[in-house]
């Protein structure tokens, strides 16, 4: 049972934008329930705990070895709360909620969006530790990656991570997200959101490796200024459950989104995509590739919507979900949709699911290479096409690896086919 | 001395139909030679069998250098040392050209630093240097995808090659370069089997014996001359000729 109290405790002395926001999360979180399949959110997953199971991490269990891939930690989120390890880069102001909303409560209100519209929302609007506000202020590039290393560690809790991001007109910045856990059984609902001004440029690059006991249900919100461009990468390897629920606002004119992601289930994992990406603006453009493996019992979703408002002339956007079967139990779904109000745009989706293709498998033959090697390649070849684009490739060399681990893994254990 | 690739008596079918009917060909080490027939004679077929497609009930004898190849898997046939170069070789998005080559080579037990030094040799003398970081076969031209294919023959240095089509589909220019890669490809370790339909290839390759495939068996062999009867009367007048 999440303890009350510690809402009520968190918002005494908390700057007023702040605790009024935790207040209406609150009022939202008593008055949701656990989502079922009825909704059409949450359609494709069965969800097999109980938020009243859990409770609320009162301060930041222990935290995990450090991170392979990546230098230096900017900023850590251990149990949902944050501490900065490092000075911030010149431009770069970093700090809690709390600072933020104390300093400047009208640019809190701007980059942390009033949202509840589910239990693990209003949760996090009600419960979060501290929140993590990182800003670039206008005019500023940032050179070297800002690296947030977000933990989840207690078992038997449920954590509220809140990260918002906020670019300035014409800044540009390239943040890694790491999204880990310990092997607890735990829950993890982080929220992500990043605001860009005019002519802002955002490389992100998101990794989720939750241990194998994590319910990891994660939000992303995008929102895109005037001529802003954003460029996400997106791995999804760990989790009992891991799921991404993204929405992307092109609101400004000249605005462009693009993704590339990949995820790799195994054993009994389930992986659920759902991305709504808003086209507002005029001459706005997006482009989504997300491709994906299960094996074993694993099972993946995705579910796109692209939306493309009346207004919004002259928009190209396209979805890609591209989907591997590599076990007969395993099973993986695509759920592209188009929305289009205005005749002024080109516009693209597909899907696939299926097994490795028995041609490619023949052409690799063909130059002496044996089943196994062959079925290594391809599903190396698979994952390499976006790993290749992900804005941070210092993390590509891990992601390869356990990507291929996982693979070489179910080749052993004779569970392709 | 073995031959590189002898053939005897070869039946293939599929379900009930019998598409090779008894081939039998012969092509020894340091030569090129063409089979030409008519669509339908039964060439792709040949080649798939060689390679070992599996959809193919097979009798009859295939040596490679004096060694069985009937029997194998195809993995197993092209690390004896057959190359089959596709029609249409297929696009694998993703696997990058030169990743692949490396992963072949290995697999064939070829030394690292040689593999190397023949992707850069080969690469510069194909013109395929700046396809080795792209896809495997990904948004080339028709020219340049056969061009890949003899590129990975000479990384991997078969005993016997098989080009299937080999000038289908290209241009006049197209067909002249992939002739002068197949010409720069001979030598006294390989013997090549070039298979095509038109005899425009042969034009701008000089073949050792030309053979005429139809109906499943080749029914005759020859010199230039044969090549120059089909350009003049076409498959008709050599299957009177033949009654």
């Amino acid at each position: 049972m999440l303890d009350r109290s510690i809402a009520e405790r968190r918002l005494t002395g908390e700057p007023a934008v702040l605790a009024e926001r935790r207040q209406a999360g609150l009022a939202a979180f008593e008055a949701s329930a656990m989502p079922t399949q009825a909704d059409e959110r949450w359609k494709y997953i069965d969800l097999d705990f109980t938020i009243d199971d859990l409770t609320l991490p009162d301060v930041a269990g222990a935290e995990l070895a450090a991170p392979i891939g990546v230098e230096r930690v900017s900023a850590r989120v251990v149990d949902g709360f944050v501490s900065i390890t490092g000075d911030a880069p010149g431009g770069v102001r970093m700090g809690t909620f709390a600072e933020l909303a104390g300093d400047d409560g009208e640019l809190f209100g701007r980059v942390v969006a009033e949202r509840s519209d589910d239990i693990f929302l209003a949760g996090n609007a009600a419960f979060s530790g501290d929140g993590l506000f990182v800003q670039v202020s206008r005019n500023t590039v940032v050179a070297d990656p800002i690296v947030i290393d977000v933990q989840s560690v207690s078992a038997g809790t449920i954590s509220f991570p809140h990260i918002a991001i906020a670019l300035d007109d014409n800044a540009q910045a390239s943040v890694v997200l790491l999204f880990r856990s310990s092997e607890a059984e735990l829950a993890v609902a982080p929220v992500v959101e990043s605001t860009l001004g005019s002519g802002a440029r955002l490389f992100m690059t998101s990794v989720q490796t939750w241990g194998r006991n994590t319910q990891g249900l994660g939000y992303q919100r995008v929102r895109l200024g005037r001529d802003a461009s954003m460029k996400m990468g997106e791995v999804g390897l760990g989790g009992a459950l891991g799921r991404l629920d993204l929405s992307v606002d092109l609101d400004g004119d000249g605005s462009s989104y693009l993704l590339n992601g990949l995820s790799f289930g195994d054993g009994q994992q389930v992986l659920d995509y759902r991305m709504v990406l808003n086209h507002r603006g005029r001459n706005t453009s997006s482009d989504v590739l997300l491709k994906g493996a299960v094996e074993d019992q694993a099972e993946s979703i995705f579910t796109g919507l692209l939306r493309i408002e009346e207004q919004a002339t002259n928009t190209s956007a396209f979805e890609n979900n591209r989907n591997l079967v590599l076990s007969a139990g395993a099973k993986a779904q695509s759920v592209p949709n188009l929305e289009i109000l205005c005749d002024d745009v080109v516009c693209g989706h597909g899907s696939t699911v299926g097994p490795l293709e028995e041609e490619h498998l023949y052409y690799l033959a063909s130059r002496g290479i044996g089943r196994e090697r062959a079925e290594r390649v391809l599903v190396k070849g698979f994952f390499d096409e976006v790993i290749d684009k992900l804005p941070a490739q210092a993390v590509a060399g891990p992601v390869r690896d356990e990507v291929e681990r996982k693979f070489v893994a179910a080749q052993e254990a004779g569970r392709l086919g | 001395m073995n031959l590189a690739l002898e053939i005897i008596d070869l039946h293939a079918s599929v379900g009930e139909v019998e598409i090779l009917k008894g081939l039998s060909l012969e092509v020894p080490f340091g030569q090129i030679h063409a089979i030409m027939g008519p669509n339908g004679s039964g060439k792709s077929t040949l080649c798939h069998v060689l390679a070992g497609k599996e959809v193919y009930t097979v009798t009859g004898q295939a040596r490679l250098d004096g060694r069985d190849l009937l029997g194998e898997p195809t993995d197993v046939r092209a690390r004896m040392g057959l190359i089959q170069g596709f029609q249409y070789p297929v696009e694998i998005r993703g696997v990058k050209l030169i990743d692949f080559l490396r992963e072949a080579a290995d697999e064939s037990g070829i030394e690292a630093a040689e593999v190397e030094r023949r992707i850069v040799a080969s690469g510069d003398q194909f013109d395929m240097t700046r396809f080795l970081t792209r896809s495997v076969n990904q948004d080339l031209s028709g020219g340049e995808k056969k061009r890949s294919e003899i590129f990975q023959m000479a990384i991997l240095q078969p005993k016997v090659a098989i080009l299937d089509e080999i000038d289908s589909g290209l241009d006049i220019d197209a067909v002249r370069e992939v002739a002068e890669a197949v010409e720069a490809m001979r030598g006294p370790d390989v013997g090549i089997l070039i298979i095509t339909h038109y005899s425009r290839i042969l034009r701008y390759l000089t073949t050792d014996r030309i053979h005429v495939m139809m109906e499943g068996r080749i029914v005759e062999s020859g010199g230039a001359e044969l090549a120059t009867e089909l350009e003049a009367g076409g498959y008709e007048a050599l299957r009177s000729r033949l009654k």
